[in-house]
């Protein structure tokens, strides 16, 4: 099988005779299950118990302070009047943005055939799952009254009061649970196939059994493969809108409302591109310190990061577009309230926020024009991290810099987080950490199903469409590989 | 115990016999303290504030509730229970009485407001009454008579007054002295007149922190006897007012309120010109058509000009030669006989002389001001000077102090609180143990008006009567009582009362008399007579000493708006109000102007040292407009450091600044940075913000309280909305159309002062919570109707406009889309009412709210109200929990309630059948409420004035509530340089 392998280590290499190698190192189908079975069957790394530690304690903090605010009231945050929405809100859109990349990757990027997308999208689709937890604690602990809070979800209730549709809130919910529903659908389905090879790998009882639940009897037939495939693609072409609508409808919150700063007809689209970017950055912020210390640089390689580092240019630039065209349209529209709202966030007691968002998500992504730039990995990684952060500021100047100063002066007013609201969204971050280890630890980390479709022996018998691979075809490579694997564990 | 003195029920045969000695043993189980709340600062302020333990709760329960043993079986008649009923009664305040109309609720009162047969007030009433009622059920209230501060009771007072008192009648009184507050009471003089025909060697001393003593004292000089000063605005067409906030800081200040806003309504063709001269910004400054900021001392040189000027001789001073003098001056000339001329009471004696001097000139005596007797004692410094001395020389051995709080707010020189310790006896009667209450061998519990019998005159003399509308919920007693107590009379409150009504008016049928009297709270037409315009001395023009030089800082005492002289620091609902004009709550500060506080390089909050005559206090910078130069100024009434835990340490004690010989102000202050920040809690922004948002605010400003002049109006009526310019506002869908009542207000910001009353009578009404300084510094004050303050113009010297603002109950109310739960919704009648218990806290509907007057439960603010305090609450008003959104309702329940009433009298609402609290309290009847249906309705009227414009209307909001453009009247030769805003669209 190894007779056609590329083993360029660096794949970024233009050559205009072909696309570049995916998988580097000249990994064998086997070489790869390996590598990616490796992560979760051998011991922990050394780091793994310390970070997961840390990352529990924060998230150990996030639920005690739910604990305390469940006690208390929603009051021990900054949130006043004017700003009645502050860090949980601007918390919850900034998760639910992140949690935008994977199904993106997952779904859009597969019916465009984008094959690079293989080895990053299972860590995209499981940031998706676990950004949209993170996302979604917000909105419910948010309430004033959390314990009726299910006044929101249309229950026949005795009183016969239904929620009000008119109202954004509740196509948040709608979008938001449609948006979780079909996504860990796409996940989890997506997984059959890498769960069933653990479970053939498994050495103990227990991983056997767990495994083998998840996998749902998987046994890699080509009946199997066949309705496997074709359900990937109707959910694909499923999650395909709620891509666009899950932040759309976020996105209503603001824009529906009359509040200058919110009201305006671009935040869909913006908001759209602004998750994506988010998203992304995201991903690479994990991948790649991940790829690095899971031994999967041979997997996830210089040439997908360079991929996404054009990802990230493409949508800081779209971003960057909304920035200005929002600025123009409050000139261009002629309210002198609304135009008042935008220079006071640039200029303002909140300008600081305002140039940390300009800053790290369209300045800063610019510099990925330069190739040099996208194929240092480290400053890939600083750009992406910044953009996170850029990225958080955004929704923070949205929602708190247009409520600090709206229609009457006298009601004006300026927002401080307290030491809760800090902690609390450090807190989601650790609940995010936690979950990411502990699916480092105990998942596919890569889809290793479909990476080996892109790998060059996928096709080996049509040359001219090396390492391309193709998902439709048959992947004689692979089912031959999983039966010699199947019979080396057998004997 | 004799058969009279039982109480008419008991618990046990054995506490019905052994009276006292049964209640020092009940007490004994209630151990002192346990009704203290914690004295450690806790992260909410208000915990503390609001708390009243239940231990509290255990110790009130032995008091009242009483036990009604036997049942209820026949209702009294009239009685119906659950309906409020209301009794006319009185508070005193500095003497003066202020007629109040209470709203009791099976036999408890939850509101009062002003009685509306006293047709100069008109059922109005300030900020300090609405908020009284919080004070009867103040759980820090003086609970018990302590003995040099241990728990004691009323009998062992009686055995040693019995034998002490029946000392020192032995010696005619020698060595007794007794200080009070001001005394207006008829029945307080017949017992004071009583008691020292008992005593006649005591000696009777008055003092009152905020006194008017001066007022009275300058017209002493001028007319050779002392004389009341009544304005009679209604004749006047040039109002100047010298320093003096008349319509704030004045005991008549509500009638004069009424009067000032009779005179300026623009429709009726006939507006007054104010003309202010004043060092601080007063609430009368902001509805001043000229204003003039001036260093205190220097009104004195301006008048002195001015006198000169107006009597036809010639100005020497350096006054005459400013504009804002001579425009004055010709109009002054040009009116006379419709001019008058006030002066405030920090002003010195000599002031209030010209003054009067000045009148004469102009001929307002008998025309715009009218002089009657001044019968309350002597009142200011002179007096506790007098007693110090006294004190000093060791000739006080008793001091006999009823009411009043003089450790604390004496002049500083005096030493006033240490010398009370040297006294060999001390006796405080007092409805809180206070800085002073400490410092006195015996503290006696006084009652509240609320639960006391007495009467009172108002400002014009009326007589007025205080009756209980409850059983005293503590064992206090009243002055009269305990003078009589004294006495060895023992009368009770009730016969002192009628004793004294008996003797002003007799009566052939007296007790009918004394109903009739107790049913109005008042005797009508019995105002005293005014004399003739009196003969002024002679040559008074030159005896007046020439005026202080204008030089180096100044320093000015203010009473504060909020808490008086300090005496009612207790009160939660007065330390949250917002100060009208620098819209701070719990705190006091040094105000100075924007160039002074640039000199000094301070900003708002910084610390500042000021020194004057060796005593020194450092306190927050706050930095307001308009304030004369060099000048700063001080509230008093704060820091008070015995006040409940409400009261205790919030702001700064001014009154070690202030001497007996600058009361009003002082010059030669010395004033420095001193480092270090206080946070000071606003409910508006600081003046003084970034750049960006200063320019947007004052451009918005003019669009916002629309204003214009007297000839803009003239010109075109319709200036505030005929510059309006905005996309046609069309509705996406049918609008619903009312059959029945359309609810409305509307609001007149020509009448508005900001005085605030409204806002603390909606508090009242509502069962609105006090969240504490710290909340409030974080935005989250509760407050359902809101003074907006704007300043506009030259920051020197610029012009103030208040604007109330509640919610607008919009016909396309923003809120009611947004709500996930259907919480908000518009009522048939067109309210947009809120459903507590559907509403599930997501503020989505504050967030659209543009005028952001919905107020949210951050915490359970109600959690700690305590068992008496509770007792306070409106029973017709959701008390509301935590995590729910509330704001203004109309007063539904008002509306409702008068729906009931009309249903049962069988006929349709009348206009004016509904009046929200806080249009019934607004003492300029600016806000009025009707239906929008009746287009005979004042509201409906006024909805269609020309002056009438919707605040933000070009969201097309619809909104119910319409302002009413302001019209002033600045004198014509100065309009230039008058406050230009208005009339932008």
């Amino acid at each position: 099988m190894s007779t056609v392998i590329t083993d360029k280590l660096d794949n970024r290499i233009d050559d205009p005779a072909g696309r570049p190698t995916l998988i580097t190192g000249g990994l064998s189908f086997g070489d790869l299950t390996d590598t990616v079975c490796d992560v979760v069957e051998r011991p922990a790394p050394k780091l793994w118990f310390p970070l997961f530690s840390l990352a529990a304690l924060l998230a150990g903090v996030l639920f005690g302070l739910i604990g305390y605010l469940i006690f208390s009231g929603v009051g021990i945050w900054g949130n006043n009047s004017p700003v009645n929405w502050g860090f949980p809100i601007v918390n919850l859109v900034f998760w639910i943005g992140i949690g935008h990349a994977g199904t993106l990757i997952s779904a859009i990027l597969f019916l465009f055939r984008q094959k690079w997308r293989t080895s990053i999208n299972r860590f995209a689709e499981t940031m998706t799952i676990f950004a949209v937890i993170c996302a979604g604690i917000w909105p419910g602990i948010h309430v004033g009254r959390i314990w009726v809070v299910h006044y929101i979800f249309p229950i026949p209730y005795s009183q016969g009061a239904w929620p009000n549709f008119r109202s954004p809130l509740v196509w948040d919910v709608f979008a938001i649970g449609t948006y979780m529903t079909v996504s860990l659908m796409f996940w989890y389905m997506g997984q059959m196939p890498d769960f069933a090879t653990l479970r053939d790998r498994s050495t103990t009882k227990a991983r056997k059994m767990i495994y083998g639940l998840l996998s749902l009897g998987w046994r890699g037939s080509n009946r199997q493969w066949q309705r496997y495939e074709k359900a990937y693609l109707l959910l694909a072409g499923l999650a395909t809108p709620l891509v666009l609508s899950v932040h759309s409808v976020v996105s209503f919150d603001f824009a529906t409302s009359q509040l200058p700063g919110w009201h305006t007809t671009i935040f869909p689209p913006y908001f759209v591109a602004g998750a994506v970017f988010g998203g992304f950055a995201m991903v690479m912020t994990i991948a790649i310190p991940a790829r690095k210390w899971l031994r999967l640089e041979n997997i996830i390689t210089p040439h997908h990061l360079d991929m996404m580092a054009k990802i990230l240019l493409a949508t800081g630039s779209m971003v960057g577009y909304a920035y200005a065209i929002e600025f123009f349209i409050a000139w261009y529209g002629g309210n002198a309230t609304e135009m008042f709202t935008f220079i006071n966030r640039a200029t303002g007691p909140y300008a600081w926020a305002y140039w940390i968002m300009v800053s790290c998500n369209v300045i800063f992504p610019q510099l990925f024009w330069v190739k040099k730039i996208r194929h240092n990995i480290l400053i890939v990684w600083i750009i992406a991290a910044l953009v996170n952060v850029g990225m958080w500021f955004e929704r923070f100047v949205i929602i708190v810099t247009s409520l600090t100063r709206d229609f009457l002066p006298a009601a004006w007013g300026l927002f401080k987080p307290t030491w809760v609201d800090i902690a609390m969204l450090i807190g989601s971050f650790g609940l995010f950490a936690s979950l990411f280890l502990l699916y480092m630890r105990f998942g596919p980390i890569v889809a290793m199903a479909e990476v080996k479709t892109v790998m060059p022996m996928a096709e080996a018998t049509d040359g001219k469409r090396q390492a391309q691979g193709d998902y439709h075809g048959s992947i004689p490579g692979q089912i031959q590989e999983r039966e010699r694997e199947t019979e080396r564990l057998d004997s | 115990m004799n058969e009279s003195k039982r109480p008419p029920h008991w618990r046990s045969l054995r506490a019905l016999e052994a009276g006292d000695a049964m209640r020092e043993e009940t007490r004994a189980e209630f151990p002192e303290g346990a009704d203290q709340a914690p004295t450690a600062l806790s992260r909410r302020r208000f915990l503390q504030l609001m708390g009243a333990s239940v231990a509290l709760a255990g110790m009130s329960g032995c008091r009242w509730p009483r036990e009604t043993i036997v049942p209820y079986a026949h209702r009294a008649p009239g009685q119906i229970p659950g309906e409020t009923t209301s009794f006319a009664t009185a508070m005193e305040l500095g003497g003066i009485a202020q007629g109040v109309l209470a709203t009791s609720y099976d036999g408890r009162p939850i509101k009062v407001d002003g009685n509306p047969g006293l047709n100069s007030t008109g059922g109005a009433a300030g900020p300090m009454l609405q908020a009284s009622v919080l004070e009867l059920y103040d759980p820090h209230r003086s609970k018990s008579v302590t003995k040099a501060g241990e728990q004691s009771s009323w009998q062992a007072f009686d055995a040693f007054a019995s034998e002490h008192f029946a000392a020192l009648k032995a010696k005619g009184g020698e060595g007794l002295s007794i200080l009070s507050e001001s005394i207006g009471s008829p029945s307080m003089a017949l017992e004071r007149e009583a008691f020292l025909a008992e005593f006649p060697a005591a000696r009777w001393y008055s003092y009152e922190a905020l006194s008017r003593e001066n007022i009275s004292a300058g017209l002493e000089v001028a007319y050779g006897t002392r004389l009341r000063p009544r304005l009679d605005l209604d004749k006047c067409q040039v109002i100047v007012s010298l320093d003096d906030d008349f319509l704030s800081d004045h005991p008549d200040a509500l009638s004069l309120n009424r009067a000032f806003a009779r005179g300026r309504r623009a429709e009726s063709g006939h507006m007054n010109r104010l003309y202010m001269l004043e060092p601080g910004f007063s609430i009368t400054g902001g509805m001043a058509d000229q204003r003039l900021p001036i260093k205190a001392s220097q009104v004195h040189a301006f008048l002195l000009d001015l006198v000169d000027a107006v009597s036809g001789g010639a100005a020497h001073g350096d006054w005459a030669h400013h504009p804002f003098f001579e425009a004055l001056r010709r109009d002054l000339l040009a009116h006379r006989g419709k001019a008058v001329v006030t002066a405030g009471p920090r002003q010195s004696i000599e002031v209030h002389a010209l003054v009067a001097l000045l009148n004469q000139e102009l001929g307002a005596p008998g025309e715009t001001i009218h002089y009657s007797e001044e019968k309350l004692d002597p009142s200011g410094a002179a007096s506790l000077k007098r007693l110090s001395a006294e004190m000093s020389r060791g000739r006080v051995k008793t001091l006999l102090m009823l009411g009043g709080n003089p450790a604390y707010d004496a002049p500083s020189d005096l030493g006033f609180s240490d010398k009370l310790k040297t006294l060999d006896s001390s006796i405080h009667l007092s409805l809180h143990a206070n800085e002073t209450s400490v410092r006195c061998a015996w503290q006696l519990p006084r009652s509240h008006y609320l639960e006391s019998w007495g009467d009172a005159l108002t400002w014009d003399d009326t007589y007025c009567t205080t009756q209980p509308l409850i059983e005293a919920l503590y064992e206090g007693k009243t002055a009269q009582e305990l003078l009589s107590m004294l006495r060895g009379e023992n009368a009770t409150g009730y016969d002192i009362a009628r004793a004294a009504l008996a003797e002003r008016f007799p009566s052939a049928d007296f007790e009918k008399f004394w109903r009739k009297t107790l049913h109005a709270g008042l005797v009508e037409g019995h105002r005293s007579n005014l004399p003739a315009p009196p003969h002024l001395a002679v040559g008074l023009r030159h005896r007046l000493a020439p005026s202080a030089k204008d030089e180096g800082y100044e320093l000015v005492f203010a009473g504060d708006p909020k808490v008086h002289d300090g005496r009612f620091a207790g009160n939660s609902w007065l330390q949250e109000l917002p100060d009208p004009v620098s819209k701070l709550t719990w705190d006091n500060t040094a105000q100075m102007n924007p160039a002074t506080a640039e000199k000094l390089d301070v900003k708002d909050g910084e610390l500042v040292k000021l020194a004057v005559q060796g005593q020194e206090l450092t306190l927050p910078a706050l930095i307001l407009p308009g304030l004369a130069a060099d000048t700063v100024i001080v509230n008093l009434g704060y820091g008070r450091k015995v006040a409940g835990p409400v009261g205790e340490d919030v702001g700064f004690d001014t009154y070690v600044l202030r001497a007996s010989g600058h009361m009003g102000f002082a010059q030669e202050l010395s004033v420095s940075k001193a480092g270090g920040k206080h946070v000071l809690a606003m409910t508006q922004d600081h003046w003084l913000i970034d750049a960006v948002g200063f320019n947007e605010r004052a451009r918005r400003v003019p669009t916002l309280t629309r204003e214009g002049n007297l000839a803009e109006y003239e010109k075109d009526p319709h200036f505030a909305t005929s510059h309006e310019h905005h996309p046609p506002l069309i509705s996406l869908w049918d609008e619903h159309v009312y059959e029945g009542h359309r609810w409305g207000m509307a609001i007149d910001l020509n009448s508005c002062t900001g005085c605030s009353a409204c806002s603390v009578a909606c508090q009242a009404e509502n069962n609105i919570s006090v969240v504490g300084k710290e909340e409030v510094a974080r935005g989250r004050e509760m407050s359902w109707i809101r003074l907006d303050r704007y300043f506009s113009g030259d920051p020197e010297d610029p012009g103030m406009i208040q604007q109330p603002v509640a919610c607008s109950h919009c016909e396309l109310a923003p809120c009611e889309g947004v709500c996930p739960v259907g919480a908000t919704a518009h009522s048939d009648e067109g309210l947009n009412d809120m459903a507590y218990n559907r509403c599930i806290g997501t503020r989505y509907c504050a967030n659209n709210c543009p005028f952001k007057v919905r107020r949210f439960n951050w915490f359970d603010y109600n959690k700690e109200v305590g068992e008496t305090e509770s007792l306070v609450f409106n029973p017709d008003v959701t008390v509301r929990g935590r995590g729910v959104m509330e704001k203004c309702s109309y007063c539904v329940q008002r509306i409702e309630g008068a729906k009931i009433t009309a249903k049962n009298e069988g006929r349709p609402l009348a206009d004016g059948d509904v009046t929200p609290a806080c249009a019934q309290t607004c003492p300029a009847d600016a806000i009025v409420f009707g239906d929008l249906n009746d287009k005979e309705s004042r509201v409906w009227k006024m909805h269609e004035n020309a002056r009438s414009y919707s605040l933000l209307g070009e969201l097309n909001l619809k909104s119910r509530t319409a302002y009413m453009a302001r019209v002033k009247n600045p004198n014509p030769e100065r309009v230039e340089d008058s406050v230009e805003h208005g009339h932008h669209g």
